[in-house]
């Protein structure tokens, strides 16, 4: 009976871990930003009006406008005025913020971000939410128990991603 | 007692409601609704508009309670030829898979095509009607300058508002908070805002922020609401799409434990023990129209073919995200943290006093046991001799809409408008310069400007008798010559001196507040000096220590300061006797991050070798 030299010694675990990339620190990192950035994420599906072609029907913003109070109708302007008026994503203001704010020596929008705490970190099972002493190998996140870990090798592991 | 307190000020404030509503009528049938009178009558009549980025929150200041809009404009899967903009979303039937157009983006307003509409709609006949009173708009802290521009424009020029003042909500919410408490307008009060974007930390000394002792954590409910949609998605159904409804579940299930460790035990156990773990049953929009929690004892047979979210550790978890922004591996220390570091970023007499008043508002409040969880935390950083007072109003998400009938009473409210005349004449950049000076900058300058003639020569004497003292162990320890030390002017030759200088002046310009913020002089010099000591790699291990043990010494002499200052009814005596005890813990809250030294302190000379 001839048994291949690969099949005959040693723990299958072990030549599974060999197998298994581990993934670095740096797209870590990355993920942990990702992660972040969807958290703050309004909507996680697409427009379900993407796709609706605007007939006249429809009624639109100006609509409204009808509604109000004003005085005078002369200066009534369409909400994408002010949008391409004032066209500016979040990061160019801050950082417009923080230029000016140098400039003039004041506090501005970054200077008043909390620090990162002093205290340690505690760490909870990614997939049960308990406290999780163990973290995975490939990817450092945290599980609990044996059966946290196989879920999480089964879903989340970032072997297969990144 | 906190109870009596509370009723006690409920009752006030229904006295001051009621004054309130008297003197409009007044002030209407004095002077009919021309509007442009509205400065004759004794109280005056504004629309209050919170606009916060999640809810907006308006009404005539005359009314007991705003009208509250939601702040977007909502596509839904069924209804394929409409808009739901804000309040109108009541009119949807099925509100699975909402789709969202939020204005702003980490509370800043961005997307003025979706801003627009909604204000729209806010200010429209049937809604909030502005009519030639003058606005109150809330505005986040720091707004951008194009924000702000854009902000007038729109309703000097849009809205054509008679006038308006834009301001931060918290500044709305002190005024509130003194006239409830009858505090005096200059008691300083700490006033912690947490909201749908972010979190904010502000101190108000005198009456003003004390921009310094600011700060923010970037944890809100939107954060807490994506992640409990995340990890539901993992453990559960998957609820990505569904916005809407998961905020429903946070508002009805979550709530803050108050020792977590505990609370995760009883999460663990299995049936009846466990408490904790509640079934909830997600709304159909069929006969269903919101969610509820499901009573473990009755037969729900409504229920019986929807489906059914099982909530366990989530529901303290998620809040807990708050405390520790660390747990979603967040780099931000936590909210109790951070009130504890902006206390103390504060001048060192009114350190204390914040500690006594402490206001939280915003919809993160609602979780219920969040307060308490508070008070356990900051109970446990700040000094013992301290009292802490936390105030929970009882609606903190209307405390900012209520507290505009206490802005309206302040006195200068009538020089704090601008009127369209003005802002005709003036431009956009003119006033925002007027409206950020009030409550804000004032702080700074006030500082500085008092400062400099404050410190009495008494006081400058007994700062130089320290410098001698820390100069003197500096001395022993490294073996540089007495003289030197004594010299303030920085002269670069001797660097091994400048840095033992500069960091006992560093210290002593954090740390005793009173004596030595004074001299901006002193301020400069140090931070000057702190220069030099980055720039300086020859610190020898044993300067090093020797300042460790000169800033050992410090904090003692701080506690000295703030016996003497301290007259809040504890009798100094009483302090002195517990003095070495309390200058033992004093230091463990850390006064200042990046001193490279702080560690250093407890070894090898110990804080006991000098007393």
């Amino acid at each position: 009976m001839t048994i291949s030299k690969s099949t005959l010694r040693g723990s299958n675990r072990i030549k599974e871990n060999d197998k298994r990339r581990v993934v670095d620190e740096t797209s870590r990192k990355r993920r942990q930003r990702k992660v972040m950035e969807l958290l703050e994420s309004d909507n996680y599906h697409d427009d379900p009006h993407a796709d609706l072609v605007m007939s006249k029907k429809v009624p639109k913003f100006e609509d409204n406008l009808e509604q109000r109070t004003t005085r005078t109708k002369k200066k009534e302007r369409t909400a994408d005025y002010y949008q391409n008026k004032f066209r500016k994503n979040f990061q160019q203001l801050v950082e417009e913020d923080r230029n000016e704010a140098e400039e003039n020596n004041r506090v501005s929008y970054m200077d008043i971000k909390c620090e990162e705490s002093t205290l340690p970190p505690r760490h909870f099972c990614a997939v049960c939410g308990f406290l999780g002493q163990y973290n995975c190998l490939s990817c450092g996140t945290r599980f609990c128990s044996i059966r946290c870990m196989d879920t999480h090798m089964e879903t989340r592991c970032l072997k297969w991603a990144a | 007692m906190a109870d009596a307190e509370r009723n006690a000020s409920l009752l006030r404030k229904n006295d001051k409601q009621k004054t309130i509503q008297k003197t409009v009528r007044r002030g209407r049938s004095s002077s009919g609704n021309s509007g442009t009178d509205y400065c004759k009558s004794d109280k005056m009549n504004a629309v209050v508009v919170d606009s916060g980025a999640f809810t907006i929150k308006a009404g005539h200041s005359s009314r007991d309670n705003p009208t509250i809009i939601p702040n977007c404009i909502m596509k839904a899967k069924s209804e394929r030829k409409r808009l739901f903009i804000g309040n109108q979303i009541s009119e949807c039937r099925d509100c699975s898979g909402l789709y969202y157009l939020l204005p702003c983006e980490r509370g800043y307003i961005t997307k003025w095509d979706v801003q627009k509409p909604v204000w729209d709609y806010t200010f429209s006949k049937n809604v909030c009607p502005i009519n030639d009173y003058p606005v109150i708009l809330t505005q986040p802290l720091f707004n951008f300058k194009l924000i702000q521009d854009c902000m007038d424009e729109i309703f000097f020029e849009e809205y054509e508002a008679s006038s308006m003042l834009r301001l931060n909500p918290t500044d709305m919410a002190r005024l509130k908070y003194n006239e409830d408490h009858n505090l005096t307008d200059d008691t300083p009060v700490l006033i912690i805002d947490t909201g749908f974007s972010f979190t904010h930390v502000i101190p108000y000394i005198k009456g003003n922020k004390y921009l310094k002792g600011i700060k923010r954590l970037n944890v809100g409910g939107k954060l807490l609401t994506n992640h409990l949609k995340d990890i539901i998605s993992y453990r559960q159904y998957n609820v990505m799409e569904e916005t809407y409804v998961i905020n429903q579940v946070k508002e009805d299930t979550c709530y803050v434990a108050e020792d977590v460790k505990a609370e995760l035990k009883l999460a663990e156990k299995y049936g009846k023990k466990n408490n904790i773990v509640k079934n909830y049953v997600l709304p159909d929009f069929n006969n269903i129209r919101r969610g509820y929690i499901q009573d473990p004892d009755k037969v729900d047979e409504g229920a019986e073919n929807c489906q059914i979210l099982r909530l366990n550790n989530e529901r303290f978890l998620v809040p807990e995200i708050l405390f520790h922004p660390s747990d979603i591996g967040m780099k931000s220390m936590g909210i109790a943290e951070a009130i504890v570091k902006s206390i103390f970023l504060c001048p060192l007499e009114y350190q204390r006093a914040l500690a006594r008043h402490i206001l939280i508002i915003g919809g993160n409040c609602k979780f219920p046991g969040f307060k308490e969880r508070l008070f356990k935390e900051l109970r446990s950083l700040l000094p013992h001799l301290w009292h802490v007072n936390i105030y929970q109003p009882e609606d903190p998400i209307l405390y900012t809409w209520q507290s505009g009938s206490a802005l309206l009473s302040y006195p200068n409210i009538k020089s704090l408008l601008v009127s369209k005349k003005e802002y005709d004449e003036l431009g956009s950049a003119l006033i925002q310069q007027r409206f950020n000076h009030w409550n804000n900058s004032i702080v700074v300058e006030n500082e500085e400007g008092k400062t400099p003639s404050q410190p009495s020569p008494l006081e400058e004497f007994s700062l130089m008798n320290n410098l001698k003292g820390k100069s003197v162990f500096g001395k022993h320890d490294i073996g540089t010559s007495s003289s030197e030390t004594t010299t303030m002017t920085p002269t670069p030759t001797s660097s091994r001196i400048l840095i033992n200088l500069s960091e006992i002046l560093q210290e002593a310009a954090s740390e005793p507040g009173k004596e030595v913020v004074g001299a901006p002089g002193t301020q400069s010099a140090a931070a000057a000096f702190a220069e030099i000591v980055e720039k300086n790699a020859i610190i020898t291990t044993a300067s090093a220590a020797a300042l460790a043990s000169g800033a050992a010494v410090l904090p003692n002499d701080n506690e000295n300061t703030n016996e003497q200052t301290d007259q809040d009814g504890i009798t100094a005596k009483k302090i002195r006797l517990r003095d070495r005890s309390t200058s033992q813990d004093f230091p463990l809250v850390p006064p200042q991050e990046e001193d490279p030294f702080e560690n250093l302190v407890l070894f090898p000379f110990g804080r006991n070798s000098y007393i």
